[in-house]
C-alpha cells in the first residue's frame, strides 16, 4: 500500500478507465511464493498457487490475452525461525517474495513496516470463494479492521491419548469414548491428567517420563495451558498478563517433572524421536496438532488412528479456566514487492487457490482443517474420517492468537521462562516475576499486568 | 602526482575494504543500539500509519483516547467532493451521474458495504479491482494507510473533519510514526530485565571455563607434548587435533549430537550397564556446559596447538641441547625454557581466543540452542536469539545490537587488561643492546 489510498485510488480507477480496453499484450510475471513450516506434506501451499496461474492463463487466453506465469515455490526454511529471518532480511533488501504464506501473527508487524499490501485492495470479499471461508477465519486475517490475508488452512490443537494405556489403568471403552465430552464440560481436568500419566507409569506401561509427553519446542500449543487455567492474552487490542494464571500454568509443567511424567530434559528432544515415539505407544498422554494425523499414519506408520488414539480439547486446569485449543491458521499474504498489477494477479492466484476443491487437497493431504463451508460437500474432504470429525470436535472451541505488534516479545518471554521453570532453575513464582519485569521493561503500557 | 599522494592512492583499495568491513558494522551496531529497531520499524525509514498499536500508543502514553477513537472510525462517503475528483480524473460520466442520483450523502462503514453499493450500479466499472479503486476514492478514513509525509497524514486528518490542537498534532504524529526513533531504553533494558545478569555470568563462565582448560591449557599440553615426539608421528597428531575447526561446524555437532542423543551411542553403551537411556547433552546443566565447553574447546585448542608448536620450534635447539647436558629434566626444561619463550604467544592466544569465545556462539546454537532452559545461553546468542529470531516475525535489531555493543566494549577491555597483565610494554621493548 502506497501514500494515501483515496489518491491512489483515485488515480487508479482513472488510469483503470483509459485502459478498459486491455489491448492483447504479452505479460511475463514471476512469483515467487514461499511457505513457512511446512513438512513434505505440505507441498499444496504452494502448489495450489501453481494450479491458480494455469487457472488465470487459461482464463486470460480465453479473453485473448497473453499472460504467462511463472511460480517459483519454496517450502524449504531452517524452521520457522529461518523463514522468518529469510523474508524479513529479503524484505529489509527489497528483494522480498510475491507471495507467503506464513502465520497471521506476522501481520501486525509486517504491516506496520510496509512488507504487505492489504489483499483486500484487489479482491471481492462478497465473491465465491471467499465468501465461502469461514467468517472467524477471515477475521484472523483482518488487524486494524483492514482484511491483509487470505486463510492457507486451518488447524487445532489437540490433546492425545493411548487407548491401550487407558485401559491398562482402569479406564472402560466406554469411558474412553466419553473422554472427549467429559473435557469438553470441564469433568476432566490437567490434574487428572497428572494423575493417569502417575498410574500409566506405576502400571508399567509407560517408562519413567513418559506419562505426560509434550511437544518439545516453542509454540502457539502453550498458550493453550495458560488459557486452561483462565488466562487472557489479549483484550481490546491489549495484550494481559494474568500472573495467577500464568504462575499455575508454570507449576502444572512442574508438577509434571516432580512427579516424574515428563522428563525435565525433555525440551530440545528432537521431533523425529518424538514423532515416533507418541506414535508407537511409548507416551500415555501428549499433544499436538491436527496435522499430525498425517504424520503418524502416514511416515510413521500408525495402521488404526481411531482405535489406538483418544484425541480432546486441552482440558481445563482449573475451575477459572475451560477446556480449550488454538487454530494457529496460515494466510496468504502479498508482499509489498512489484507494482500494483503485480500484486493484483497475486491476489487473483491465492483467491484461485482458496477455491474449496483446491484447498481440499491440501486440507486432506496434510491432515489440515477446511477453510470455507462447502468443502464439506467435497468428497475427498467429507470421506475423510480425520478430517470431518476434528472439525466437529475441535474448530467450534478454538481460539486464536492475537495479531498484536508486541506480541512476538511476550511469546519469548513466556516460552524462556516456563523453559527455567520447566528445568527447575527457577520456581514458578520466581518465573512469573522474572517474566513479569521483563514484560514491564520492554513493552510498558503495552501489556497489562493482572 | 606526487609519490605521497601515490601512496594514498595505493591504499585506497584497502583503506575501502576497512571501512566496508571493519569500521562499518561496528559503526552500525553502535547506530542500531540508540534505536528502537525492529522488523516492525524496518531499518531504511518509516511512514505514518493508523494501526491498532499506534492508538493504543495515542490512548495510553499519550492520554488522548477520544481522539484515538475518532482516527479510528471508518467511513466512505459519496459526497460532491468526491464525485468532483472522480469527474476530474476523467472517470465516466455515466457512473458519476448514477453514483450521484443512487448514493449521494451516503455514508458506509466499510470498503465492503460500499463496494457491495457500488456493484449494484447498472454503470458499475466490471472489474474487482476497478470496483475497489472507485471504493477507495470515497475513503474519509485512515486506518491502515501508510502516509509517506506528516503533512499528508494531516491532510487526511483534516479531511475527515478533525481539527487537532499542536499538542494533538505532534502526539498523533509520534504515535502514528511506523519507522524507529532514537533511544537509550535498550540499556536500561538490559539493566531491567532479570535474566540479563545469568546470561552474563553463563558467558564468564564459558569464556574462561573454555579458555583456561581447552584454548590455552590444552593446546600447551598438545604443543609440548608433541614437541617432545619423533617428527612424524607429531606431525600426524597435530593434523588430528585440526579436523574439529576444518569440520563444518553444523556436520560436526550433528556428530556429537549422535554420541549424546537418548537414542544415540553413549546412551545404548551405558545402556549395557543399566544406566537408562537420557539426553545427554541437554539432561542437566552440568552435561549441557560439558558438552558445549568440549565442543568448543576441542575447535579452539588446534589453533593454539599450531602457534604454541611454531614458538617452540623457534627456540635454538642448542638451549635444549645445553640443558641436557647440565641434566635439566622434561619439566625442568618446559618450566625454565619453553614457558618463559611463549609468553608473547601465550597473550596472543589467550587474547585472540577470549575475543573470538565472546563473539562465538554458532556450536552452542547447534548444540543445545541456550538449552536446557536457558543455562548456556551465553550473550552472543542471546544477541543473535534477540536480533534474528521471533516467533511472530518482530525481530529486535536495536536491541540485538544493543547486545552487541556490549560485547564490543568488554572486547575492548579485555584486550587492555591483558596488555597490561602481560607486560606488553616490556614485550615490545626494543632490546637493551639496540637502545
Amino acid at each position: 500500500m502506497t501514500i494515501l489510498r483515496t489518491a491512489t485510488g483515485l488515480s487508479l480507477a482513472a488510469g483503470l478507465l483509459a485502459s478498459t480496453a486491455v489491448a492483447a499484450s504479452a505479460e511475463d510475471y514471476t512469483f515467487r511464493v514461499w511457505a513457512g513450516g511446512s513438512g513434505p506434506v505440505d507441498d499444496y501451499r504452494t502448489i495450489a498457487i501453481e494450479m491458480a496461474a494455469d487457472i488465470l492463463e487459461r482464463e486470460a487466453a480465453i479473453r485473448g490475452e497473453e499472460l504467462t506465469i511463472t511460480i517459483e515455490g519454496r517450502t524449504s526454511f531452517d524452521g520457522w525461525d529461518g523463514f522468518k529471518q529469510a523474508v524479513t532480511l529479503a524484505a529489509e533488501a527489497g528483494d522480498a517474495p510475491e507471495i507467503l504464506a506464513t502465520s497471521h501473527t506476522d501481520i501486525a508487524p509486517w504491516s506496520q513496516a510496509g512488507i504487505i499490501v492489504p489483499v483486500e485492495d484487489y479482491v471481492n470479499l462478497d465473491a465465491w470463494p471467499l465468501n465461502d471461508i469461514f467468517p472467524n477465519l477471515m477475521d484472523i486475517g483482518s488487524f486494524g479492521g483492514t482484511v491483509w490475508g487470505i486463510p492457507q488452512d486451518s488447524e487445532s490443537r489437540p490433546f492425545f491419548f493411548w487407548k491401550e494405556h487407558m485401559r491398562a489403568i482402569g479406564y472402560s471403552d466406554a469411558e474412553i469414548d466419553a473422554l472427549p465430552a467429559a473435557v469438553q464440560n470441564g469433568e476432566y481436568t490437567l490434574q487428572n491428567v497428572l494423575e493417569d500419566a502417575v498410574a500409566m507409569q506405576e502400571a508399567g506401561v509407560v517408562e519413567p517420563g513418559y506419562g505426560f509427553y509434550p511437544r518439545v519446542s516453542n509454540g502457539p500449543d502453550y498458550w493453550q495451558f495458560y488459557l486452561a487455567f483462565g488466562g487472557t492474552i489479549e483484550e481490546d487490542g491489549q495484550l494481559v498478563f494474568d500472573s495467577a494464571a500464568m504462575q499455575d500454568f508454570y507449576q502444572f509443567f512442574a508438577d509434571a517433572v516432580d512427579a516424574g511424567i515428563t522428563r525435565q530434559n525433555h525440551i530440545g528432544t528432537p521431533w523425529d524421536q518424538w514423532y515416533s515415539e507418541v506414535a508407537s505407544g511409548r507416551a500415555g498422554l501428549w499433544h499436538g496438532g491436527t496435522w499430525h494425523y498425517a504424520r503418524y499414519t502416514g511416515r510413521e506408520g500408525l495402521e488404526d488412528f481411531f482405535n489406538t488414539i483418544q484425541f480432546t480439547l486441552i482440558p481445563a486446569g482449573d475451575e477459572d479456566g475451560a477446556a480449550n485449543t488454538i487454530t494457529h491458521p496460515l494466510m496468504y499474504l502479498i508482499t509489498e514487492q512489484g507494482d500494483e498489477d503485480k500484486h493484483q494477479i497475486a491476489a487473483e492466484l491465492v483467491t484461485i487457490a482458496s477455491e474449496p476443491r483446491i484447498n481440499t487437497l491440501h486440507a486432506i493431504r496434510s491432515a489440515h482443517l477446511s477453510i470455507a463451508r462447502s468443502q464439506s460437500d467435497i468428497d475427498l474432504f467429507s470421506n475423510d474420517r480425520w478430517a470431518s470429525e476434528a472439525t466437529e470436535r475441535l474448530l467450534p472451541y478454538a481460539s486464536a492468537q492475537p495479531n498484536n505488534t508486541d506480541f512476538g516479545v511476550y511469546i519469548d518471554v513466556m516460552w524462556s521462562n516456563l523453559e527455567a521453570t520447566w528445568t527447575g532453575r527457577k520456581t514458578a513464582e520466581e518465573a512469573v516475576a522474572d517474566a513479569e519485569a521483563e514484560l514491564v521493561a520492554t513493552l510498558g503500557d503495552a501489556i497489562t499486568i493482572r | 602526482m606526487t609519490s605521497r599522494q601515490l601512496g594514498f592512492l595505493f591504499l585506497t583499495p584497502a583503506s575501502l575494504f576497512i571501512v566496508m568491513f571493519f569500521l562499518a558494522p561496528v559503526l552500525l551496531t553502535v547506530v542500531f543500539s540508540f534505536t528502537n529497531m525492529s522488523t516492525a520499524t524496518g531499518i531504511t525509514g518509516g511512514a505514518w500509519q493508523v494501526n491498532p498499536g499506534a492508538m493504543r500508543r495515542l490512548a495510553i502514553v499519550h492520554e488522548e483516547p477520544d481522539l484515538a477513537e475518532a482516527l479510528q472510525v471508518q467511513a466512505y462517503v459519496v459526497d460532491d467532493l468526491a464525485l468532483a475528483s472522480l469527474s476530474n480524473a476523467g472517470q465516466r460520466q455515466a457512473l458519476i451521474d448514477e453514483l450521484e442520483a443512487e448514493l449521494i450523502g451516503q455514508t458506509f462503514a466499510s470498503r465492503r458495504e460500499i463496494a457491495r453499493a457500488i456493484r449494484n450500479l447498472d454503470n458499475r466499472p466490471r472489474s474487482t479491482r476497478e470496483v475497489n479503486a472507485l471504493a477507495t476514492s470515497f475513503e474519509r478514513s485512515l486506518v491502515g494507510n501508510r502516509y509517506e509525509t506528516e503533512a499528508s497524514l494531516f491532510a487526511a486528518i483534516a479531511a475527515k473533519g478533525l481539527a487537532l490542537t499542536p499538542d494533538q498534532a505532534e502526539a498523533v504524529a509520534e504515535a502514528t510514526w511506523t519507522g524507529w526513533t532514537w533511544t537509550t531504553e535498550n540499556f536500561e533494558r538490559m539493566v531491567r530485565v532479570p535474566d540479563t545478569f545469568t546470561i552474563f555470568l553463563n558467558t564468564i563462565f564459558y569464556v574462561f571455563t573454555t579458555l583456561i582448560f581447552f584454548n590455552t591449557g590444552f593446546a600447551l599440553i598438545l604443543a609440548i607434548t608433541t614437541h617432545y615426539m619423533p617428527e612424524g608421528p607429531a606431525g600426524w597428531f597435530r593434523s588430528i587435533w585440526l579436523l574439529p575447526r576444518v569440520l563444518p561446524a553444523v556436520l560436526y555437532v550433528l556428530m556429537w549430537k549422535w554420541l549424546a542423543w537418548d537414542t544415540g551411542f553413549l546412551s545404548s553403551l551405558l545402556g549395557q550397564f543399566g544406566v537408562p537411556p537420557r539426553n545427554w547433552m541437554l539432561n542437566d546443566a552440568a552435561s549441557a556446559w560439558t558438552f558445549v565447553i568440549i565442543i568448543n574447546g576441542t575447535v579452539g585448542a588446534s589453533m593454539g596447538m599450531l602457534i604454541f608448536a611454531s614458538a617452540i620450534k623457534a627456540i635454538p635447539q642448542q638451549i635444549f641441547y645445553a640443558s641436557e647436558v647440565d641434566g635439566a629434566s622434561r619439566w625442568q626444561q618446559i618450566r625454565h625454557i619453553i614457558l618463559p619463550q611463549l609468553k608473547w604467544p601465550i597473550l596472543f592466544i589467550t587474547t585472540y581466543q577470549s575475543l573470538s569465545l565472546l563473539t562465538s556462539f554458532e556450536h552452542i546454537l547447534l548444540a543445545t540452542d541456550g538449552g536446557p532452559g536457558g543455562v548456556t545461553e551465553v550473550w552472543a546468542l542471546h544477541a543473535y536469539h534477540t536480533a534474528l529470531s521471533n516467533y511472530a516475525g518482530n525481530l529486535a535489531y536495536g536491541y540485538g545490537a544493543a547486545l552487541a555493543l556490549v560485547l564490543v566494549v568488554i572486547g575492548l577491555v579485555l584486550s587492555i587488561a591483558y596488555l597490561f597483565f602481560f607486560d606488553f610494554k616490556a614485550l615490545v621493548r626494543p632490546p637493551r643492546i639496540e637502545r
